[in-house]
């Protein structure tokens, strides 16, 4: 009889510890829901403009630098030369630099990037899933990823060369 | 410290029982009082009640006091109430919180965002106030209902003469008896029955009772609250809820973020009131006041390659619903409510001609989305390649056209035109479709640079309104709540539970005689008049003639 109420008890106290911990844990995570510095970026499964289907889970292991962007927002476009420049550069140092167009037809991009000659991969985000997910608010927006999958920096607005050769030094 | 725990009536209570289980004598004080009972939970210890507690009797202890379970329930109240100062970062705000509070509400709006109010309800310090309510609710009870469904299963009709006299409502007189009194007790059973008491009797000692089961109403009241409660909890499930607000313009279809829905809005309408129809005051300002506003939705269920982005996903049409306020589409717990909407008309598709300008020959139409264009389009023996497009045309600073934003503001179409008694490489034509551009950047200058001649002799125009398509847009809120189901059980239970603890009440009357003295007891948990007239009722009967006001034993007045 005693046992038993002492088993009693320890049950029901296990069974709130854990339902309890569970909902509370849930709620401390869920407080962390937005990317920031030092968390690991939200995944994406995009189509880029060389047709094939682009994951986050490709650029594992690489330093990885993700431009949003728009044919429409003056500041993204004056910085693709420079995105472009480092890109052949890092292309060889294990820094990968992909662009995410948000919310135009592959037309429109196909245009964009064939008139200022952008060969960094570009990847559509037709439906805008990835920009809400990576919380892109005005452009450009520039994630910074290092090789072990933490973000290093979110760098909001236009990009220059030694901002972004600084951040460079942040990825290694 | 060793407490004799036994009773003179030789039953072995538990450590903290104030009156015996077994005779009902006062236990822990002095048997000179008169003072009414304390009759909580028939005085039976509580299941916590203990010598020695290890850690986690503590443990089951702090959350077994009632005292703690008002604190808790006082906390999370106000807690509440800080959410409801602002809105909530979940519902109708558009834009980045970080921004909009301070944007909306200044200084004071910013601190609030800081501090995390804006999502009170699903910040962790408020789930640990639901967890600790919900563990208090389950052990309170626990703890308290066990040893009082014992002590009331097993009650004892002869009680002490202690427990009767100081119960609040008393009766104690010298009878003159013509009978015995065991016959006495006997000629009590029936009057007792009429008023639907359940009767016990033993030699001269009675026991009468009814409606116990509204002891038990707090306790399903409980059972229904932590329901209640672990719905709500079980909202954090992955899956279980979900809560968007999302922008339909007319004719999209739309992907569900997280869900494998694509929701179309078929048409928005919207009526409003008229002037006349608008109380005084409002009259004659031109204002517009919505009297109905509705989505003809049409939901569709991705059934194949719905993860690979490359491929178009397979829709199937499982729903389709006038959505009005009030009047949610709901499919299998998806629902879509209709919240607000922009009557702003954006244009949408475009049906032009294109002809011959020389001879004023039309060689065909052709429809032209300005989403989701298609890339090329055969109008009679022509055809035509779309080569660039720009939802919102305008030049940039180097000069070279861009679009300015992501709206149809200000579309222009470029196309490649091949066909026959056309040079082979065919010719280029910029395509404005709205009337007061052709005008502002100048088309037809544009094309004569771009095509020279060719740019006279063809053209592509509207014949018309009629070829126009124009959408507004209509926004919805979307969610899926699976615990709503689980939400109403418990309400319903906790009700259940309530009526039961409302309605009726728990009454109990003994009486015993020692020699030809009556001794007659009575206690309920409320309505003490009641209690009283029913005793006083009874006695009539047995010609026992009393005021129900002489009954009354002092205590808290009910």
């Amino acid at each position: 009889m005693k046992k038993n109420r002492r088993l009693v008890q320890i049950i029901i106290l296990l069974g709130v510890f854990i339902l309890g911990g569970y909902a509370i844990g849930s709620a401390v995570f869920k407080s962390s829901d937005k990317p920031e510095i030092g968390s690991k970026p939200p995944t994406f499964s995009l189509v880029g403009m060389d047709g094939t289907v682009h994951n986050l889970e490709d650029y594992k292991g690489k330093g990885l630098v993700i431009n949003f962007w728009g044919s429409w927002c003056e500041p993204c476009v004056k910085e693709m030369p420079m995105l472009e420049n480092e890109w052949r550069v890092l292309k060889d140092k294990n820094v990968e630099i992909i662009g995410v167009n948000v919310g135009e037809d592959a037309l429109t991009v196909k245009n964009f990037v064939g008139q200022f000659g952008v060969d960094f991969p570009v990847l559509l985000d037709k439906e805008k899933l990835a920009t809400k997910k990576y919380a892109i608010g005005p452009m450009p927006t520039t994630y910074f990823i290092n090789a072990d999958g933490k973000i290093t920096d979110i760098y909001v607005g236009m990009l220059d060369k030694d901002t972004f050769d600084k951040q460079l030094e942040q990825l290694n | 410290m060793f407490q004799n725990t036994k009773c003179e009536c030789g039953h072995q209570n538990h450590i903290g029982t104030v009156l015996c289980e077994s005779c009902g004598k006062p236990l822990q004080d002095s048997s000179d009082s008169t003072e009414p009972l304390e009759m909580r939970y028939d005085g039976v210890a509580r299941k916590s009640q203990k010598v020695n507690p290890s850690i986690i009797d503590r443990v089951w202890n702090f959350f077994s006091s009632v005292k703690v379970a008002v604190y808790l329930i006082m906390i999370t109240l106000l807690g509440a109430t800080l959410g409801t100062v602002f809105p909530q970062e979940s519902t109708f705000i558009n834009g980045d919180p970080a921004t909009y509070y301070k944007a909306t509400y200044g200084t004071i709006g910013n601190i609030y965002y800081k501090l995390g109010l804006s999502h009170t309800y699903t910040s962790w310090w408020f789930v640990t106030l639901l967890v600790m309510i919900g563990t208090s609710l389950v052990i309170c009870s626990l703890d308290r209902v066990l040893p009082l469904y014992r002590a009331l299963k097993k009650q004892q009709i002869r009680k002490h003469l202690n427990f009767l006299t100081r119960q609040k409502v008393k009766y104690q007189e010298e009878m003159k008896l013509d009978v015995t009194p065991e016959a006495w007790v006997q000629a009590a059973v029936k009057p007792l029955k009429r008023k639907h008491y359940r009767v016990h009797t033993e030699g001269s000692a009675l026991m009468a009772e009814k409606y116990r089961f509204s002891r038990w109403g707090p306790y399903i009241n409980h059972i229904g609250l932590i329901i209640f409660l672990l719905a709500v909890l079980a909202r954090s499930i992955p899956g279980w809820y979900m809560d968007q607000y999302i922008a339909f313009p007319e004719g999209d279809i739309k992907h569900i973020p997280d869900t494998n829905y694509y929701l179309k809005n078929d048409k928005f309408t919207v009526e409003y009131y008229k002037d006349n129809e608008l109380s005084k005051e409002m009259q004659g300002q031109n204002r517009l006041v919505a009297k109905r506003y509705e989505t003809q939705a049409v939901l569709y269920e991705c059934v194949d390659q719905c993860s690979d982005p490359s491929k178009e996903p397979v829709l199937k049409e499982v729903d389709r619903h006038h959505i009005e306020v009030n009047e949610p589409l709901n499919y299998k717990g998806f629902m879509a409510y209709q919240t607000d909407y922009d009557p702003t008309l954006r244009l949408r598709s475009v049906n032009p001609e294109f002809r011959n300008k020389e001879t004023g020959e039309v060689y065909g139409k052709f429809m032209l989305e300005m989403r989701n264009s298609k890339l090329s389009y055969d109008v009679g023996p022509y055809h035509l390649e779309l080569k660039e497009k720009y939802l919102d045309f305008g030049l940039n600073s180097d000069g070279q056209p861009v679009t300015k934003s992501q709206e149809p503001n200000a579309p222009a179409f470029l196309f490649l035109v091949t066909g026959p008694d056309l040079p082979n490489e065919g010719f280029l034509y910029f395509y404005f479709p709205n009337q007061i551009d052709k005008q502002r950047f100048n088309q037809q200058a544009l094309n004569e640079k771009l095509s020279g001649d060719w740019a006279n002799k063809f053209d592509i125009r509207v014949n018309g309104m009629q070829g126009v398509g124009l959408s507004n847009t209509s926004y919805l809120t979307i969610r899926v709540d699976s615990a709503m189901p689980f939400i109403w059980i418990g309400a319903t239970i906790s009700m259940i539970g309530l009526i039961m603890g409302f309605y009726w009440n728990h009454r109990r009357i003994w009486l015993r005689f020692d020699g030809n003295r009556l001794t007659l007891g009575a206690h309920t948990n409320k309505n003490w008049y009641g209690m009283r007239s029913d005793v006083a009722g009874i006695l009539k009967q047995l010609h026992v003639s009393v005021d129900p006001k002489s009954l009354d034993n002092g205590g808290d007045k009910s």
